[in-house]
């Protein structure tokens, strides 16, 4: 039997994203963009919520979007509006967004001056929890029929997300949705998490988001780094 | 379900470190992956099979060790495992904890080269 040695290597196999993700950062810091990853299921409102998002803040700030999706271009084409740079990034077999991936998208935007970029991660709540992008908000999306306890089959996706949205709650009482157990079972991955309920239909809930957002976008604008 | 390019970045790490030691066989891959990474232990080994094909880590094994989720609970000042699906709760106390000790590793920790 032929001897074997070890050789140590000890390296962390998120190094290079998160390595790519720092820059993207820096560059943010420098443009005073705020960057806002939306991650969910698919089907649980990321696009909708969107599109209302972008009606409410156009005219008063820069908006731009990238799409992540793993064929086509479908959302991309929903959230394309006057003054809103859209762009739509297939992954294919990946099954999300990597900062690679943001970096090489933002490369083909050289001249834009962003307020805020909103990223719509591919629908998926286990890999993209993985993949920092360099984003300021990392808001996890769940809708009322998704089961309350989707936070805890999911742990990370909600620990590591600064905002929890619960979407559709139009139809709450339709579909037996409850609210306490959805909030215990979000608590119990992120102690003191905050948590927005809305309804991107009827519109209920959405000036306490548009809001929160407002502020992010100026408080970023203010730290410009130069 | 990203299993796939967790195995190319590991191949990547692995020949790197090959070529610079000018190592031209692997016979055994080390990693530490967590219990809340969201990877799965068969379909890493599968896609290492696969994507090391024609690699100086052909036919390698690839030695995976799980790390299971550990937090500091402050009310029982010390270290619990959370039952699985339980989230971040004390089994002990029932107190949540923000504090995640383990559980969260992606690491490639060694390889196994002929003398």
């Amino acid at each position: 039997m032929t001897k074997l040695r070890v050789v140590e290597i000890a390296r962390n196999l998120m190094m290079r994203n998160d390595a790519i993700a720092e820059r993207l950062r820096d560059r943010f810091a420098e443009s005073g963009t705020l960057v806002v990853n939306l991650l969910s299921s698919p089907g649980s409102g990321k696009t909708t919520l969107l599109e209302r998002t972008l009606d409410r803040l156009a005219g008063r700030y820069r908006a731009g979007v990238l799409v992540g999706d793993q064929a086509t271009d479908n959302d991309a084409v929903r959230l394309r509006r006057d003054g809103v740079r859209t762009e739509q990034i297939t992954t294919g077999a990946e099954c999300r967004l990597d900062a690679d991936m943001i970096s090489k998208a933002l490369a083909r935007w050289p001249d834009e001056r962003l307020d805020v970029l909103f990223i719509e991660n591919v629908g998926n709540l286990i890999c993209p929890a993985e993949y920092d992008l360099g984003e300021d908000l990392r808001v996890v999306l769940f809708s009322v029929t998704e089961g309350e306890d989707k936070p805890l089959k999911y742990p990370l996706a909600f620990n590591t997300a600064q905002l929890a949205v619960v979407t559709k709650t139009d139809i709450a009482d339709a579909v037996g949705y409850d609210r306490a157990a959805a909030r215990t079972s979000i608590e119990q991955v992120k102690p003191g998490a905050r948590i927005l309920e809305l309804s991107a239909r009827t519109g209920s809930g959405m000036d306490e988001w548009i809001g929160l957002l407002e502020e992010r976008i100026r408080d970023k604008a203010l730290v410009v780094v130069r | 379900m990203h299993e796939v390019s967790v195995a190319l970045s590991l191949l990547e790490g692995v020949e790197t470190t090959a070529l610079a030691q000018g190592i031209e066989r692997v016979q055994a891959v080390h990693v530490r992956i967590g219990a809340l990474s969201g990877v799965v232990r068969d379909a890493l080994t599968f896609s290492w099979d696969i994507v090391t094909a024609q690699t100086i880590c052909e036919g390698s094994e690839l030695r995976i060790e799980e790390v299971p989720l550990v937090v500091y609970c402050k009310p029982c000042a010390g270290e619990r495992s959370p039952r699985p699906g339980s989230g971040l709760l004390c089994p002990e106390c029932a107190t949540v904890s923000p504090n995640i000790v383990s559980g969260r590793e992606m690491q490639l920790v060694a390889m196994e080269v002929p003398e």
